[in-house]
């Protein structure tokens, strides 16, 4: 399943990046916070691979560390649960610094991407454990391993051995035995990078609905932007050892701000273009902009970023209210990959040239032949739209847009993209 | 050549080779290891089991064997426990000169163990570094039971730490982890979750020592003094008794100790599924 599934968008998100974002950050201060880290930075060996990280997380929340590898997402996890130590920065769980204690006084737990169960310890014994080394009287040890283990349903094999049991279920017996300790804070490690792709979503539903009851927060932690969507309650997208974006699912998928955080969490489509008189000139073309380039002045080089399914194409060129057009193109390819129709369309755009130091944007060499100008672009369209309006190879159509965003491109300087617009234009 | 060679290779579907390979690698084993094994065991009951258990019976027999045992048992015990906590130690932590140790602690395999025997009569001797010290003391460490342990100790210690130290390697560390966010403190970690991933390992470790000093014979003779009934092992009761024309003594002695081998090895062998599991 790829993003391009997540189509839920609304026209009125438009034109939300612009607005204030204080009211929220003051809603959320005033909360008691479950887990917090406070600018945490990590070497390791002289390599940076985490910068000033901060972030907390509300009581019953579910926050996704979401990255690519090495992006030093993994390291964040060890800090908070004490099996590593931060270079600089805090970690405050409930109110209280652990920065300095041990893991095992932390209270935290840790469900580890091999699930590390206890190879010779049954199910039982794997869950009782937590309790069993704080000595609990052993009725009270009974009981609470009976309930733990028919919240994760595991009843007819607690008496197995880890090795005994599937990868789904050795997971439940993982989540099982942290929670019988009752941890201040759950951390997930890629908790379902060892499953096959059908018992993923499965455990995904099974653990999103079994953290609603028992109302633990959770850090968890995937390169997977599916599983990031479904499970968050926020979302921190990290690069490289910094946090490029925190925020809902909505917020990091609909409104991106950085172009890291608009390619990394699905499909998007990139277009350089300039601030000019309340739109956005790409080239060529021009798209109305007013509230997208509200904090923007004139001349500023920007980046257009769109997804896929935020294009509206149309052979007679009327656009639904809510699209604004963009210009026209040529459809060049077409494929139908199950859930949904996929279009290459080449815009009708002369690229500007990109500057000198600035790396490439588009997915196109500059060197094609003549009738390959103009700029690519993928789009995706639902089946009820693919089959109402058929499109063909070479079809003439006009690009209008649902939802885009305009990030400004910090890769070339304002001026220097305004002259270059005017020797375009001239 | 190789024309004619594959062309002999098959001979109507039947592979030439395989019978002829097979052949030749038995022919070769014969004289090595299988014949020489067979004729203690031919020899020892050539004149009737009578005269092998009335060999084997003997008090000198007996006690050799046992201070084999004894000494060996020592040696094992204390290679198990140390060679755990050597492994823990230089597994666990990174420090200056850790690799140095390891290979420090390796080099007594490849040390001749004539030459380690000597080493130790020159450290705790009656003219030694240690023992010159010791001996206005009263104490005499070599030539006793006691020197016995400790050159099997120095020559078997490199066997119990290897073994565990390749399976504290290898060990899933997430284990630990789990362990230690779950609250278990060090101790409970190690007893409840490091100790028993290290069962196999601890298992063969001993075998393998104990194996291995029940036959130690270079560093022996040397610290031992070879006295009869007194500090002579199973190994140097078979040397004398050979030296002295004694063949049917030494050779039930000999009989004893192949069979204990075979016992060990075995073990080792058939039991490799058990003691590998995690």
């Amino acid at each position: 399943m790829r993003s391009e599934e997540f189509t839920g968008i609304t026209t009125d998100k438009v034109g939300a990046g612009a607005e204030p974002r204080q009211p929220q950050q003051q809603e959320r201060r005033k909360k008691e916070f479950a887990a917090s880290v406070r600018s945490v930075s990590k070497s390791f060996r002289g390599t940076r691979v985490l910068e000033d990280i901060d972030f907390d997380v509300a009581e019953g929340e579910s926050l996704v560390l979401l990255g690519a590898s090495g992006s030093g997402k993994t390291t964040i996890l060890r800090i908070i649960a004490g099996l590593e130590e931060p270079d600089t920065g805090r970690v405050i769980l409930h109110g209280k610094e652990v920065t300095d204690l041990p893991a095992r006084e932390r209270g935290v737990g840790v469900i580890f991407q091999s699930y590390a169960l206890f190879p010779r310890m049954t199910v039982e014994q794997n869950i009782s454990y937590g309790l069993r080394i704080r000595r609990h009287p052993r009725r009270e040890i009974k009981e609470a391993v009976d309930h733990l283990i028919s919240l994760v349903r595991l009843d007819e094999h607690r008496g197995k051995y880890p090795s005994q049991l599937s990868g789904g279920q050795q997971q439940r017996v993982a989540i099982a035995r942290t929670l019988a300790y009752k941890p201040q804070v759950l951390l997930f490690d890629e908790p379902f990078g060892a499953l096959d792709a059908q018992t993923r979503v499965r455990l995904r539903r099974e653990i999103n609905s079994l953290l609603k009851q028992v109302k633990v927060p959770a850090i968890f932690i995937t390169h997977d932007q599916e599983e990031a969507l479904e499970l968050g309650d926020r979302i921190a997208v990290l690069n490289a050892g910094r946090l490029e974006q925190i925020g809902t699912p909505d917020q990091v998928y609909n409104r991106p701000e950085t172009e890291y955080v608009a390619t990394f969490l699905g499909a998007a489509n990139l277009l350089l273009g300039v601030v000019s008189r309340g739109a956005v000139e790409i080239g060529t073309a021009s798209i109305p902009a007013l509230e997208e380039t509200a904090r923007l002045r004139d001349g500023q080089a920007v980046k257009l970023v769109f997804r896929p399914e935020d294009v509206h194409l149309s052979r007679t060129g009327a656009l639904p209210p809510g699209c604004r057009r963009l210009t026209n193109g040529v459809i060049e390819e077409i494929n139908f990959v199950g859930a949904y129709e996929r279009l290459t369309l080449r815009l009708d755009l002369v690229a500007r040239q990109p500057a000198e130091g600035e790396p490439p944007l588009y997915n196109v060499t500059l060197t094609t032949p003549e009738r390959r100008t103009g700029i690519p672009i993928i789009v995706t369209r639902p089946k009820p739209e693919a089959a109402t309006t058929r499109l063909g190879v070479g079809d003439r159509v006009a690009v209008g847009l649902m939802a885009f965003r305009v990030l400004p491109n910090f890769a070339l300087g304002s001026e220097r993209a305004g002259r270059i617009l005017d020797a375009n234009r001239h | 050549m190789s024309a004619a060679l594959s062309r002999m290779r098959h001979v109507r579907g039947f592979d030439v080779v395989r019978p002829l390979s097979i052949t030749a690698m038995i022919a070769m084993m014969l004289p090595l290891v299988l014949l020489p094994l067979a004729s203690i065991f031919i020899f020892g009951t050539s004149k009737g089991l009578g005269s092998f258990w009335a060999a084997l019976t003997a008090p000198e027999a007996i006690f050799a064997l046992k201070l084999s045992m004894v000494t060996s048992f020592w040696a094992t015990l204390f290679n198990v426990l140390f060679g755990l906590f050597a492994a823990y130690v230089l597994s666990r932590y990174m420090f200056w000169g850790r690799t140095a140790l390891i290979v420090t602690i390796s080099l007594p395999t490849a040390i001749p163990t004539a030459v380690a025997g000597f080493a130790l009569l020159l450290l705790w001797g009656p003219y030694g570094v240690l023992g010159r010290l010791l001996a206005p003391e009263g104490v005499q460490l070599m030539f006793t039971p006691l020197a016995i342990i400790i050159a099997n100790i120095f020559v078997t210690f490199p066997l119990a730490f290897g073994v565990l130290m390749s399976v504290f390697d290898t060990m899933n560390r997430s284990l630990e982890e789990a362990s230690a966010t779950i609250g278990a403190t060090r101790w409970q970690t190690f007893w409840y979750v490091t100790l028993p991933s290290l069962r196999g390992a601890i298992v063969t470790g001993a075998l393998l020592t104990f194996a291995r000093a029940v036959g130690e014979f270079g560093s022996t003779i040397l610290v031992s003094g070879n006295l009869a009934f007194r500090t002579q092992t199973a190994p140097l009761y078979i040397f004398s008794k050979f030296n002295e024309g004694q063949v049917e003594a030494a050779n039930a002695v000999a009989i004893v100790l192949a069979l204990f081998s075979f016992i060990i090895f075995s073990i080792l062998y058939f039991a490799r599924d058990w003691l590998d599991t995690e």
